[in-house]
Order: structure tokens, then C-alpha cells, then sequence
């Protein structure tokens, strides 16, 4: 409270004290406001509008086959023969194998660090952990090429060890730091009174966390799961490095199951980031297939993004059951619960320790400057001068972009009178943020590339990137004005102050913190996104540092270019290309969370803002 | 006060007659001292009042004495319970179903009226479902809150009202069957009804139970207590003394 009333002063802009409006009459000088506000929200819905209008019309070009799309695992374009049925078992797949892989090891990971570690302790490690989550899925891909790819060749004996099981692994790798970071959250938001008294009732830890903590936290947790869930559904490129992209196959028995899992397989997002967009044109039946495997894809993910978002809320918590336990065997369960949550710690900790080690070893080209200030030459070697500086032109338009738009929302989510109207517009936003980027990527490719003539434009994979932005800005912004205390509101309006007046002078101060580490934290994610550019924006080799004009300038972005080279992975000079740019893009993504974090230590309490 | 409630008077330990004794605790924050040294003992039976301005560490020394002392936080002197030296650290649990501190606001968890007043003691205990509800009527009962709840012991818990339910926190830690009980202000969440049944149920523990009562009410204390230990805030020059 005390750091609320500090705030405004620090703001830059107008004081949070209202002063009586002068000039025209009240409210006129403010009205801007909502112009700015109301556009942020029309780019939610216009993206959403982008999305569906891409996919619909894409149905609409041919007449699509939707039951063969659904079960069918045949898929050969030469006869228009259109089965969809393998893929959908590649997705499901891959991300029931990340689920169990992942989530018993991290939520045991989160019940550790929130509740058995000290503070000390656990403070660097959730800060690692919440690092980890935004590391760019083209790194969780490259230590899939490189580490799981030969783990698994050498457990299936299937030469290569391009597999649903190396995907299902990376994926389980990808989404673990996510799955804690949100449990540690829900955990965190347990009031420490609940633990308190049923400690002072001579409950063991164990009985505490199962009976006090747990039942209130379960929603939150499973909420966690669902959002490790549909990024992996959407993840794109991770997938497609190691998954082997081998059409039909489906298994028919429970055996050929198991057999299946270390063989190549493909699933929904690699045939939608795969060459066949790019073959399809933009009509036809071809191309309308591919958008009904889009249509099935955004589906799966955005029931999975929406049920967890819902699940979080305010859902009375499950009472914890009345069992009865034996008093004998308290002590060496509460032991061996307390021997097993610390040893799934280790779990995270090593994928850290492991993932810090490789980048180091293997990227040891990054630590040179030579490297960074020098230009690229292809596979051969030289330096990644350029594919910074596209990555960071790409990263700087997109912001530009998006802070303004995504603001506009979060304060149209936050101050809505209606909570019906806010809760339906967070549902959008949220649903957008966890679009696949892949379908982004492909439907500003139709939209700016194709039909607007842009060709391969930098402009064109920033306005792509606005998307993945845009969300994140407009929830923390939302949450950070929930969590004003009621007292500022209602001291603004009893003072006269117009809705306008009062969102310039009291929310926009007090949220400009919570807004700039949601732009961190957006462009942290956006800096990693390799799926959206790859058809929009940039190329390999041959494009100046910076284009000149719009129409056909593409650049070189730093995760295309590691994806472009991991693709090459025979080359020795490649490999270590592909790890320095690894080892810089992981670098740029720290530096911006470090300071988002920086940020929001300084100006608010913990929050939730891992997704 | 007639002895109507059920319960057994924790019998006389070997350290003649008290249940809790304190002596010279003070509670460190690194080098500061934030409280003490106090000394006291509960005898048993007795309600004692623990009492002094707000800030002076009357919550802070019934955390130190069940070790849910906030992290930092560190303890010196010595505590015995029940005639035995407290050895801090090894069996928490076992001490903390002993000596059962009641939080200032009352928590209720989920779930039923009847499962809330069993919380602690089903982990504690392995007994048919049937002892178990008559363990919970005897705590409800003499936490005063069973006339209240008796027709409803199914419904949850968080349809009570704040007084019935920081009883049902007294019943749910009565119903341990502790050696003593530590209240920590427990009335200073309630308006002024409630905070009178509530004072009601402390009163009819006299003689039966050994309790704590921290409250910064001297009127309060004068009504409900035996005896009054004062605590004052830490004076860094000069070893405050403390005690009667």
C-alpha cells in the first residue's frame, strides 16, 4: 500500500492527484483515452477475425472431406486423398507422453521449492525455473537434435532416433519449467494462515501440504498442466526437428502402439510447418485440407487454453476426505514424501545445470565478439552480425506495435463495467496468446505475403509477432489493475473524475510498471518464435542488416537461422554456428526477462505471469 | 466453575504442577532481540493471561513455543513440557499435538463442519468413524459450539459465522486432547456478540484445561484469567526482566 501511494509520483506524465478539468467541460480532454483503449481491443478481435477468416475461407476454396480428414490416416496430395487420423494420433501422442513425463516430476518439483525449501533457496531457483519457461523452443529443438535424438536411437534401436518418443521427451523438457513455474504460483497464492493452523493441530509436512495446501492450490496446478498442454499441442519447430515427419503411420494394435512410439511419426503442427503450405497455393482442396487440420489444431489448443484459464478462478476448493491414517507410520511417510518431492527438484535443477553446460560447451563460438560483430557467411561460418540486428528490428517494430494496443486491451479488461463484456474479452485474449504461432505465421503469410503483395517482408514478421505479444501485455496490465485496492478507485470517482479522467490519472500510473514487464516478458517469447517467420519474413543468406522499404525485404532473424542450420546438422561448421546463435538468442531472451523481473521486484509483489 | 465438560485434567506431571515452563526466552531477529527474556509457567488447570502493548511479542512467544516461529526468526532458552526439556527440531508434530496453538483468525478448511473439528485428530489417531464422531461431539461441546451445529455437522464449514467458527478452530484443537492450549487473541477478529460467546467457551476450559491467552485486553484478562504473565517491549540497554 505504501509503494501505491508512492507510485504516482514516480510516474512519468500526469500525477495521479486529479485536477479539475479546465476548458470544454469535463471528461473532453480525456476522451483520447478511449479511442487508444478501444483500438487495443479491436486488435484482439481483428486477430481473431485474421485467424478465422484465414481458415474459413481456406475451407471454403475446396469442399473439405471431413469425416476422411478425421479418420483417415491416408495423406497423399498426388490423389487428392486427404486423411488426417495419423497426425491427430502423432499430436495426441507426443503430448500424453510430455504430460506424464512432465507433470508428476514438476508438480512434485513446485510442492518443493514452495514448500519445503527456504525462502533463500527457493527465491533463485523459481527465478531459474521462470528463466527456463522462456527459453525459445528452437533451443528445446537443437538439444533434441543433438542429446535425445541418439538417447532414443540407442534405447529403440531405430537408426537416427527421429521418433514420437524424442518429441514427446523435448516436449516434456519444454513445458516442465512451465508446469512448476505456474504450480509454485498457485501454491505461493495459499495464504500462510492455512499452513499455520494446521501446523499448530501437530500435522506432520506431508499432512500439512496434503490437507491444507493442496486442496486449495489443485486448481491453479491443474490450470498449469492445461497451459503445458496447449504449448505443447502448438509447439511447432521443437517438434519438427526431431519427430521424423513420416506420413500414415497409425498403429492398429496395442503392440504396434508401443512400437510406433520410438518410430518417425508426424503430427498436426509439423505438417502445418512443413513445405505443403507453401505447395498448396491459397485454394483449392489442397490448401482447404491444410486449413482443416488448422481448424482442428486451434481447436484442440484453444479448448485446452480456455479450461485452464477457467479452472484457475474461483472454484470452491475440494474438501479434503476424511481418512484415517496410522499413527505408527506418520513419521517415515512424512520422510519419504519429503525424500522424494526434494529428489524431483533435481529434476529441474539438472535440466538447468545441463542446458547452461551444453549451450556453454557447445556454443563456446558466442563467447568470442568477433562472433557477434562479424557478418554471417551460410553454413560455412563467420558471424551472426546481421541476424541480430534483424532479430532486434523484428523485436523493436513489434513492440512499437504492440505496447499501445496491448495496454488498450488490459485497461479495457481491467476497467470493463461489465464483468460479462471483460470476461469475454480475457477469454479472446487469452485464447489468442495461446494460438500456435505456426497458424499465425501462415495466416499473415496469405494475408500480408500473398494477398497484400509483401512478399517476404521484415514488416510483415513483426505484425505477426504483434499477436504473441499483445496477449501477455493486455494480462498483466488486466491483473495489475484488478489488484488496485478498491479505496483508489472509489477516492477518484467520489472526487468527480470522469471513467476517462480516472484512467489516465489513476490507472495508467499506477500500471505502467506491470505493463513494461508484460512488453518484456511478450518480447522475451516473440524473440524465440521461429514457426511465424519462417513463411513471413525472413531468409538465410543475402539480406542486408536493414531493408529498405516494405515490399520483398526480407532479413535474417536469429532463430530462423538456427533452425535453417539444424536442418544442415551434417556440417561440423554448421553445428557450431547453429549453437552460438543458440547460445546469444537464449542471452537476448534472459536479458529481457531479467530486466522484466527486475522490474516487477521493484514495483509489485510476486505475480503470476509465467505462460 | 462446575464440571460439566468432559475432558480430562492433564494429570500432574513430574515437574511439580506446571505444564509449560519458561525460562529466560528470547526471541532474535540475527543480532536484535525482539523479545524477552520472559519466564513463566502454566500451572495446570490454569488459564493463564499473557499480556502487554501491541508489538511486544505476545504471538511471537506462542509461535516460539510450537516452532512456527516465521522463518529468521531464532529462539533461546529454555522450555519444558510437561517436566521434559524441549528439544526443538526433532518431532514438531508430536509437540505441536501437544501443546495446540489456536491462530487469531480463524481458519476453516474445506469440507464439512464434522470434518473441520476432525482435521488434526484423524491424523493422529486410528479409530472406527464412530469414536471419531464422538471425540468430535465431546470437543464441540465443550468449545459451547455443539447446540449450534449439531443439525448440520454435514455442511460446510464455511457457512459459520466468524464467532461459531473460531469455536470450531477451539473444538478442532480441543478435540487433540491437549496438554495445553495457546489462544491467541482470539476475540480480537470478532464484533462485540460473538467475541462474548467466544469469551463464554474460554471461561468454561477454567479448571479443565491449561491454557495460554494472549490479549491485549486487560479487562478481558481480568475476567477470564488466574494469573497474568506481562511481557513489555525489548529495551536493547538493559535485560528486560519479565514475568509475574
Amino acid at each position: 500500500m505504501g509503494l501505491t501511494l508512492e507510485r504516482p509520483a514516480r510516474a512519468p506524465g500526469p500525477r495521479a492527484v486529479p485536477r479539475p478539468s479546465r476548458g470544454s467541460g469535463r471528461g473532453s480532454r480525456a476522451r483520447w483515452v478511449w479511442t487508444w483503449a478501444y483500438s487495443g481491443v479491436l486488435s484482439v478481435l481483428l486477430t481473431v477475425a485474421v485467424l478465422l477468416g484465414y481458415l474459413l475461407t481456406g475451407l471454403a476454396s475446396g469442399t473439405v472431406d471431413w469425416p476422411a480428414l478425421l479418420t483417415s490416416a491416408t495423406w497423399n496430395p498426388g490423389n487428392l486423398a486427404f486423411g488426417g487420423l495419423a497426425m491427430i494420433y502423432g499430436s495426441a501422442v507426443v503430448c500424453v507422453l510430455a504430460l506424464v513425463l512432465a507433470v508428476p516430476a514438476g508438480w512434485a518439483a513446485a510442492v518443493a521449492l514452495s514448500e519445503y525449501l527456504p525462502p533463500r533457496l527457493a527465491k533463485p531457483l523459481r527465478l531459474s525455473v521462470e528463466l527456463l519457461a522462456a527459453v525459445p523452443s528452437i533451443v528445446y529443438g537443437l538439444i533434441g537434435i543433438m542429446v535425445i535424438r541418439p538417447f532414443v536411437a540407442g534405447l529403440g534401436g531405430v537408426p537416427g532416433g527421429d521418433s514420437l518418443l524424442a518429441a514427446g521427451i523435448v516436449l516434456a523438457v519444454m513445458i516442465m519449467p512451465t508446469i512448476v513455474a505456474v504450480s509454485v504460483d498457485a501454491l505461493a497464492a495459499v495464504p500462510g494462515r492455512y499452513r499455520e493452523a494446521a501446523y499448530a493441530l501437530g500435522l506432520t509436512r506431508r499432512e500439512v501440504v496434503r490437507s491444507a495446501v493442496l486442496p486449495q492450490a489443485r486448481p491453479g496446478m491443474r490450470a498449469g498442466v492445461l497451459l503445458g498442454l496447449a504449448r505443447a499441442l502448438g509447439e511447432a519447430i521443437a517438434v519438427f526437428m526431431v519427430v521424423g515427419r513420416a506420413d500414415g503411420r497409425l498403429p492398429r494394435s496395442a503392440g504396434e502402439l508401443l512400437d510406433s512410439l520410438p518410430r518417425p511419426g508426424q503430427t498436426l503442427t509439423t505438417k502445418l510447418a512443413g513445405p505443403e503450405p507453401m505447395l498448396a497455393g491459397t485454394s483449392g482442396p489442397y490448401f482447404a485440407a491444410l486449413c482443416g487440420l488448422g481448424v482442428i489444431l486451434l481447436a484442440l489448443v484453444a479448448a485446452a487454453t480456455v479450461w485452464g484459464t477457467r479452472g484457475g478462478g474461483a472454484r470452491t476448493p475440494r474438501p479434503p476426505r476424511l481418512r484415517r491414517s496410522s499413527a505408527w507410520l506418520r513419521v517415515p511417510k512424512d520422510r519419504a514424501a519429503t525424500a522424494v518431492r526434494l529428489g524431483a527438484l533435481l529434476l529441474p535443477g539438472a535440466l538447468l545445470a545441463g542446458m547452461l553446460g551444453i549451450l556453454l560447451v557447445r556454443g563456446g563460438a558466442a563467447l568470442n565478439p568477433v562472433f557477434w560483430f562479424s557478418p554471417s557467411e551460410g553454413a560455412a561460418g563467420g558471424g551472426i552480425r546481421d541476424q541480430i540486428l534483424g532479430t532486434l528490428l523484428l523485436l523493436a517494430t513489434t513492440a512499437v506495435i504492440a505496447l499501445p494496443l496491448g495496454y488498450g486491451a488490459g485497461v479495457v479488461i481491467g476497467t470493463h463495467a461489465s464483468a460479462r463484456t471483460a470476461r469475454v474479452l480475457e477469454t479472446l485474449t487469452v485464447a489468442i496468446g495461446g494460438t500456435p504461432t505456426i497458424l499465425l505465421g501462415l495466416a499473415g503469410y496469405v494475408l500480408l505475403c500473398t494477398t497484400m503483395g509483401w512478399g517476404r517482408s521484415w514488416l510483415a514478421g513483426a505484425v505477426v509477432l504483434v499477436p504473441v505479444v499483445v496477449p501477455v501485455i493486455a494480462l498483466t496490465t488486466a491483473g495489475r489493475i484488478r489488484g488496485m485496492p478498491p479505496e483508489t478507485t472509489e477516492a477518484a470517482l467520489a472526487l468527480g473524475l470522469t471513467r476517462a479522467q480516472y484512467v489516465r490519472s489513476v490507472v495508467v500510473p499506477y500500471t505502467w510498471p506491470a505493463t513494461l514487464t508484460g512488453l518484456l516478458l511478450g518480447l522475451a517469447r516473440a524473440a524465440g518464435e521461429t514457426a511465424p517467420l519462417i513463411f513471413t519474413a525472413t531468409v538465410f543468406f543475402g539480406a542486408p542488416a536493414f531493408p529498405t522499404g516494405v515490399v520483398n525485404a526480407p532479413v535474417q532473424a536469429l532463430p530462423t537461422h538456427i533452425f535453417t542450420l539444424s536442418q544442415d546438422s551434417g556440417a561440423p561448421e554448421a553445428i557450431a554456428q547453429a549453437w552460438g546463435s543458440a547460445l546469444v538468442l537464449v542471452l537476448i531472451t534472459a536479458g529481457l526477462l531479467t530486466l522484466a523481473v527486475l522490474l516487477r521486484n521493484r514495483f509489485e509483489g510476486a505475480r503470476r505471469w509465467t505462460t | 466453575m462446575d464440571d460439566v465438560t468432559p475432558g480430562p485434567v492433564p494429570e500432574d506431571p513430574a515437574g511439580g504442577g506446571s505444564v509449560i515452563a519458561v525460562r529466560g526466552l528470547q526471541i532474535l531477529d540475527g543480532a536484535k532481540r525482539l523479545v524477552g527474556p520472559v519466564s513463566f509457567e502454566l500451572a495446570a488447570g490454569s488459564t493463564t493471561g499473557l499480556c502487554g502493548p501491541s508489538g511486544a511479542g505476545k504471538s511471537t512467544v506462542l509461535r516460539a513455543l510450537v516452532d512456527l516461529l516465521p522463518h529468521g526468526l531464532r529462539r533461546q532458552g529454555e522450555i519444558d513440557v510437561l517436566g521434559r526439556p524441549v528439544r526443538y527440531g526433532k518431532g514438531d508434530a508430536a509437540l505441536r499435538s501437544t501443546v495446540v496453538l489456536v491462530p487469531q483468525t480463524p481458519v476453516v478448511f474445506g469440507g464439512s463442519v464434522l470434518e473441520n473439528a476432525l482435521f488434526g485428530l484423524r491424523h493422529l489417531m486410528r479409530a472406527p468413524k464412530a469414536e471419531l464422531r464422538d471425540r468430535a461431539e465431546r470437543a464441540l461441546r465443550e468449545a459451547g459450539l455443539w447446540d449450534e451445529v449439531a443439525t448440520r455437522l454435514d455442511t460446510p464449514a464455511q457457512t459459520l459465522s466468524n464467532g461459531q467458527r473460531q469455536r470450531l478452530c477451539l473444538a478442532r484443537a480441543l478435540a487433540l486432547e491437549p496438554a495445553a492450549l495457546l489462544l491467541d487473541e482470539p476475540t480480537s477478529a470478532l464484533d462485540e456478540r460473538s467475541r462474548d460467546t467466544v469469551e463464554e467457551s474460554v471461561a468454561a476450559l477454567r479448571g479443565n484445561r491449561t491454557v495460554l491467552l494472549v490479549s491485549h485486553d486487560p479487562a478481558q484478562v481480568e475476567r477470564l484469567c488466574d494469573r497474568t504473565v506481562r511481557i513489555d517491549l525489548p529495551k536493547p540497554s538493559e535485560p528486560a526482566p519479565a514475568g509475574v
